[in-house]
C-alpha cells in the first residue's frame, strides 16, 4: 500500500473495548495524520488497547476500527501495511532470531533471502546483527526489543504501530527508533506512538492526543501540554556548585534548598513560563544550572478538568 | 489460503516441541518404553506363566506340548491385539493433547501469539498451521510405536511359537483410526484452549478423551464386541462425524483474542 503515504490510515469511530467487567476503551473516536501521532497517558489509559484494535488483534465490542477503509480484525491486506512494536516483544524463545525473522518474513510472503538481506541492515543500524544467530532466550530484554523491532520493520509497512518502543533500548538504539519516526514522517507514511513518557512526546513537533480512564480527553500540542502539565507545579534546579543561601532564597518561587550552601533549590512556578525567571536569576547571580527535575508524576495531571 | 503460510507455522510449532526435551522427552519415551516392555510381558505371560497357570487349574494329566504351544500363541495373538493394541491407540490422544495444547494454550501461556496474529495471516491459516503441527508429530509417533510393539511381539513369537502374530487386518484397522482420533483430540483443544489459562489445563481436559479408548480391552474381553474389522470400520464412521462436529464447534467458535 505504498500509493497510500500521505492519506489518513487509520480512522476510528465510537470505539469501545472492554474486557469482563473492565472497560478498557469508551466511545473513542480517532483519525491519524501521516507522520507521528502520539498518544499520551498515565498506565491503565487505554492506549495499548487502542493499538491492538487498530492492528486487528482485539475486536470492538461496538463502533469500528478501519486501516485505509479495511477492517484489520478480519483483513489479511489491512493487517499487511502495519506492524506493531508493543512491549510484549512476542518472539519465539526457543527459536533463534534468524528463524524468528524467517518465520514473520514468510507470514508477510517475504522469501528467506530478501528477509536476511532486510534483517541484516535494520540490525546493523540497531547494533544487534551480531545476535542473530543466538536463541532469543538467551537475550537481554533490549536486544529482544531489537528484534522485535527488526521483525516490524521487515515488511517496509506504511503504518507503524509502536507501545513504547524504546523502553528498554540504549541510548544508540533510542535514538535510531527516533529517526525511524522521523524518516517515517518525513516519507508520509503514518506513525502512532503511544506512550506515558513526557520526555519521548516533547521530543517530536506533533499532534498529541492525551487519554486517560478508557477515553480521548484532548489533542493539543506541545505548548498546550506544558501549560498544562506546569501548571501551578514543583522543580527542583541542581547547581554545579554551591551558591549563597541569601541568593538562594531570593530566586523568584524560591520554597526550599538542600543546605546553607545549597546545590539544589526547590521552587514553585505557576506555569513553565516560571522556569525562565528562575533561570535568569540564578545565572544572573553566577549560578550554573546542571539540570531541571520534575517533582511528581506530571502525567497523572491529564485529567480532563485540568486540560 | 496461502498453504506456504500455513505450513510455516506448523514447522515454527514442530521446532519448538522438539526444541524442549521437557515436552519430547516424555512424549517419546514413555510409549517407547511400553512399546519394549509390554509385548516382552506379554511373551512372557504366554510362554512361561500361562501354560503352568493352566497346569495347576485343571485336574487333566500335563497338556501335549503342541496344545501348550498353541495356547500360547493363540493368547499372545489376543493379546497383543485386543488389549495392548487399545492401550497404545491412546498414543494419538495423548501425544496431540500435548502438543496442541502447547501450540493453542501455549501461545497464550507464553504471550507470543500477539506477533502472529498481528502478521498477514487468516485465521483459516493459522488453524491448518496449528492443526498439522499437533497432527504430523502425532502421527509419525504413532506409527513408530505401533511398528516398535509390533515388531517386538513378532519377534518374541516368531521365537516362541514360530509364528508371526502381527499384523492383522483388525489390528492395521486400529491403526487407521489413530489420524481420527489425534484430530478429534486437536479439535477439543481448540476448543477448550479460548476457555483456559494455560497449556496444563487444556491438556488435562483434552487427555479425558483416552477414557472411552482404554474401555475396548473390556468391550472386547467381556465379549461385548469383538475388537473386527468391521467394529473398527464403526468406530471410524463415528469418530469421522465426531471430528466434524468438533472441528467444527472449535473453528467457529475459535476468536483471535483467545490466544492473547
Amino acid at each position: 500500500m505504498s500509493g497510500s503515504r500521505g492519506k489518513t490510515a487509520i480512522s476510528v469511530a465510537g470505539l469501545t473495548k472492554g474486557f469482563g467487567s473492565v472497560t478498557a476503551l469508551r466511545d473513542i473516536t480517532f483519525r491519524s495524520d501521516p507522520g507521528i501521532n502520539i498518544v499520551l497517558g498515565p498506565n491503565g489509559a487505554g492506549k495499548s488497547t487502542l493499538l491492538r484494535c487498530m492492528d486487528g488483534l482485539y475486536r470492538p465490542d461496538s463502533g469500528e476500527v478501519r486501516v485505509f477503509g479495511l477492517d484489520p480484525y478480519y483483513s489479511s491486506e489491512a493487517r499487511a501495511s502495519m506492524s506493531l512494536v508493543s512491549e510484549n516483544y512476542a518472539l519465539y524463545d526457543y527459536l533463534t532470531v534468524r528463524d524468528n525473522l524467517k518465520l514473520f518474513g514468510r507470514l508477510s510472503s517475504i522469501d528467506d533471502r530478501a528477509t536476511m538481506s532486510a534483517a541484516t541492515r535494520i540490525l546493523g543500524e540497531l547494533d544487534a546483527q551480531q545476535y542473530i544467530g543466538a536463541r532469543v532466550h538467551a537475550l537481554s530484554r533490549g536486544t529482544k526489543q531489537k528484534i522485535a523491532i527488526c521483525r516490524a520493520l521487515l515488511s517496509d509497512p506504511t503504518v507503524l504501530l509502536l507501545d513504547e518502543p524504546t523502553a528498554f533500548l540504549d541510548a544508540m538504539a533510542s535514538d535510531a527508533v527516533r529517526s525511524l519516526m522521523l524518516r517515517y514522517e518525513h516519507e508520509g507514511r503514518t506513525v502512532v506512538f503511544v506512550t506515558q513518557k513526557l520526555d519521548e512526546v516533547t521530543r517530536f513537533n506533533s499532534r498529541i492526543t492525551i487519554m486517560s480512564n478508557g477515553r480521548i480527553l484532548k489533542s493539543v500540542d506541545s505548548e498546550d501540554l506544558y501549560g498544562t502539565l506546569l501548571r501551578d507545579t514543583k522543580i527542583n534546579i541542581r547547581l554545579a556548585m554551591p551558591m549563597r543561601a541569601s541568593a538562594a532564597r531570593r530566586t523568584p518561587g524560591f520554597e526550599t534548598a538542600n543546605s546553607d550552601r545549597p546545590t539544589m533549590l526547590t521552587i514553585r512556578i505557576e506555569d513553565y513560563r516560571g522556569i525562565n525567571e528562575a533561570l535568569g536569576y540564578l545565572i544572573r547571580h553566577g549560578a550554573y544550572v546542571t539540570s531541571i527535575d520534575f517533582i511528581g508524576p506530571l502525567i497523572e495531571r491529564l485529567t480532563l478538568d485540568r486540560l | 489460503m496461502e498453504n506456504s503460510k500455513a505450513f510455516a507455522i506448523a514447522v515454527k510449532d514442530m521446532r519448538e516441541v522438539f526444541s524442549s526435551v521437557s515436552i519430547y522427552g516424555p512424549m517419546i519415551g514413555v510409549p517407547s518404553f511400553f512399546a519394549l516392555l509390554l509385548p516382552a510381558l506379554t511373551y512372557y505371560v504366554s510362554f512361561f506363566a500361562a501354560p503352568a497357570l493352566a497346569q495347576k487349574l485343571t485336574s487333566l494329566a500335563a497338556l501335549p506340548a503342541s496344545i501348550t504351544a498353541a495356547n500360547g500363541l493363540i493368547f499372545m495373538g489376543f493379546f497383543s491385539v485386543n488389549v495392548l493394541g487399545p492401550i497404545f491407540l491412546t498414543m494419538p490422544i495423548l501425544t496431540a493433547s500435548v502438543i496442541a495444547a502447547d501450540s493453542f494454550a501455549g501461545e497464550k501461556e507464553r504471550k507470543t501469539a500477539e506477533a502472529l496474529l498481528s502478521s498477514p495471516i487468516s485465521v483459516s491459516e493459522l488453524l491448518l498451521g496449528k492443526i498439522l503441527a499437533s497432527l504430523i508429530p502425532t502421527l509419525l509417533l504413532t506409527m513408530g510405536v505401533f511398528a516398535l510393539y509390533g515388531g517386538i511381539t513378532d519377534a518374541l513369537a516368531e521365537h516362541a511359537f514360530g509364528y508371526a502374530v502381527l499384523p492383522t487386518p483388525a489390528w492395521l484397522m486400529m491403526l487407521a483410526t489413530s489420524p481420527l482420533l489425534a484430530i478429534a483430540t486437536i479439535g477439543v483443544v481448540v476448543f477448550i484452549s479460548a476457555h483456559v489459562r494455560g497449556t496444563k489445563e487444556a491438556q488435562q481436559i483434552s487427555t479425558l478423551l483416552v477414557l472411552p479408548v482404554l474401555a475396548i480391552p473390556f468391550v472386547s474381553i467381556l465379549g461385548i464386541a469383538p475388537l473386527t474389522v468391521t467394529f473398527f470400520e464403526q468406530m471410524m464412521a463415528l469418530l469421522l462425524l465426531v471430528d466434524f462436529f468438533v472441528l467444527y464447534a472449535s473453528v467457529r467458535s475459535f476468536r483471535k483474542e483467545a490466544l492473547l
